[in-house]
């Protein structure tokens, strides 16, 4: 088994079609891409290039226009509770307090009542917000919405783990121990983990692998592999942590330009 | 007055300063550590100051017929008319005429509950629905209730049957807008958060739309609540034995002009208790909404 991957991507492209605009609007063209079983995977690319799109594919929650996706071998045919999301904007339910939320994908599964309490409580242990359970997601900091997100997305036990920008809202100090905390809880529960960010900085300190896409319609341009001899230390200070950095920068330099370009030309042609 | 009981303006959910917020001077966690005088002088002075212009109103009332500005015949001094209030009390005849107006708000309001909150998740939830029955939505939201009493009245006759089915029909449409604004106005967010993990429509109905639309669908059951005491009065001055609304025309007839403003003040100070106490219940019902 160890030669399949968890999840790949086959050729597969995104078609829009776009209201009261005569020609469809391809948001992907083309991705291939496989994510290994464990990995924890970055995804880095232009904005509008089709990241999200990607990963409401992979989640089931949109169908391909054209190529396949396979999850551990078969084709994905909906969403699932194997594959579990995280926003950049929480999506925690604002009637459930912090505990509640976390069983929400328990109750999908039809965990009994006993075991989903216990599991909450675990997952809100797991991600540092013991004694916070009974509060609702306003009486809670931006921060700790998005570890009590990233618990209920836990807490049903998936497989894969697909995050689109989690850290993106929180400010950089919060930001820097979600993400320590999140490598911890990779480690602990071997998920694998797709994570798209725009921030190269984050995409090289937490991806194993770090996936560069063009601009749209998108295709993965280079997979850069990150491999540090040691993760002791001040990493991001390290040379090899800025050669890293540098080589992504230099891809996505290119592919910035040109998504900016294309997004004159759309203006341009509705002016 | 005739406007304010068309149903169909009302509907939009209402901001947070759209009503006033009422100061809770004994409940707020830092009043506590204060000394206890003070608070007790500022929650009687809080008091006095949100009573302080029906004070005035009442002394006005008070004083302008007695002074001779507006006739006293017309206007009975608010004093003259708590004697009367008295003795409508007294006589057993007031207590008769809130039970029949309330059993008939009540009965009206519940109905409409009944009915309007099903219709108003389906007409949100499915598309078809809401495309055909849209345009007749459209067309009966913008006809006043009151215009139809009536019509209700030839339909229904003169009983118990026209004046229940006129205050449902007038708190139905807060209700219903609201519910289906509320069911609408579900982030899409969630859905797609709730979507992802693989609940089915009718679960995703349960869990996410519904306890999304609740504070909006309480909204429109407040106004409702309001409605279905103001439609009352207009309702029982058509061909009724008792009733609030029936005491007023009655007491104005019969020029029992004392008793007609007793009638007044008790519907007022109904209706207000009535609002008040459905303002509770959405406030329990939303705590979770910060905005
Ligand atoms: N439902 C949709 N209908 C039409 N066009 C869409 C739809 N969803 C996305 N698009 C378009 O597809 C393109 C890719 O969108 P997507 O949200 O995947 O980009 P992204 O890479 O996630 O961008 P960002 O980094 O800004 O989040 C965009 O140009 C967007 O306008
Ligand atoms: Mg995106």
């Amino acid at each position: 088994m160890s030669g399949q991957p968890k999840i790949a991507l086959r050729g597969v492209s995104k078609v829009f079609d776009v209201r009261g605009e005569g020609e469809p609007f391809t948001a992907i063209h083309g991705v291939d891409l496989d994510v290994r079983e464990g990995e924890f995977l970055t995804l880095v690319g232009p904005s509008g290039c089709g990241k999200s799109t990607l990963l409401d594919l992979i989640a089931g929650l949109t169908t391909a226009t054209a190529g396949e996706i396979l999850l551990d071998g078969a084709p994905i045919t909906g969403p699932g509770l194997d594959r579990g999301i995280v926003f950049q904007q929480y999506a925690l339910f604002p009637w459930r307090t912090a505990l509640a939320n976390i069983e929400f994908g328990l109750e999908a599964k039809g965990v009994p009542r006993r075991e989903r309490a216990e599991a909450a409580r675990r997952y809100l242990d797991l991600v540092g917000l013991n004694g916070f359970g009974g509060r609702y997601p306003h009486e809670l900091s931006g921060g700790m919405r998005q570890r009590v997100a990233i618990a209920r997305s836990l807490a049903f036990d998936p497989d894969v783990l697909l995050m689109d920008e989690p850290f993106a809202a929180l400010d950089a100090q919060t930001r820097e121990s979600l993400q320590e905390e999140l490598l911890r809880i990779w480690e602990q529960t071997n998920k694998t983990i797709v994570f798209i960010t725009h921030g190269i900085d984050e995409a090289v300190y937490l991806g194993r692998r770090v996936a560069v896409m063009t601009s749209r319609p998108g295709r993965v341009k280079e997979i850069v592999t990150v491999d540090f001899a040691s993760r002791e230390g001040d990493l991001r200070a390290g040379p090899r942590f800025g050669e890293y950095r540098h080589h992504i920068w230099t891809l996505l330099r290119d592919e910035v330009a040109a998504a900016q370009a294309d997004e004159r030309k759309v203006v341009g042609s509705h002016g | 007055m005739a406007d304010r009981s068309r149903g169909g303006t009302v509907a939009v959910p209402e901001r947070p300063g759209a009503y006033p917020v009422r100061e809770r001077p004994d409940k707020g966690p830092g009043v506590r550590v204060r000394r206890a005088v003070p608070a007790a002088v500022r929650a009687v002075s809080g008091v006095a100051r949100k009573s302080a212009a029906i004070v005035l109103l009442l002394a006005v009332w008070e004083v302008l017929p007695r002074i001779g500005v507006v006739d006293p015949v017309f206007l009975t001094p608010f004093s003259e008319v708590v004697v009367a209030w008295g003795g409508l009390v007294a006589g057993g005849e007031l207590l008769d005429h809130v039970q029949a107006s309330l059993l008939r708000s009540l009965a009206g309001f519940g109905l409409a509950i009944a009915g309007a909150i099903p219709l108003g998740l389906l007409i949100g939830w499915y598309r078809p629905v809401a495309d055909f029955l849209g345009p007749v939505l459209e067309l009966f939201r913008n006809t006043a209730a009151l215009a139809l009493l009536p019509v209700f009245v030839l339909i229904l006759g003169l009983g118990e049957t026209s004046k229940i089915a006129i205050i449902l029909y007038a708190c139905a449409w807060p209700i219903l807008l609201n519910t289906i604004a509320g069911v609408r106005g579900v982030d899409p967010l969630l859905v797609k958060s709730a979507r992802s993990m693989g609940l089915t429509p009718l679960r995703l109905f349960q869990k996410v739309i519904l306890p999304a639309a609740v504070p909006t669908v309480f909204t429109g059951i407040r106004l409702a609540g309001a409605y279905s005491i103001l439609v009352l009065v207009a309702a029982e001055m058509v061909g009724a034995k008792a009733g609030l609304g029936y005491l007023i025309n009655y007491a104005q007839f019969n020029f029992r002009i004392p008793d007609m403003y007793a009638g007044i003040l008790t519907i007022s100070v109904l209706g207000l208790l009535f609002n008040l106490l459905l303002l509770r219940l959405e406030r329990h019902f939303s705590t979770w909404r910060t905005t």
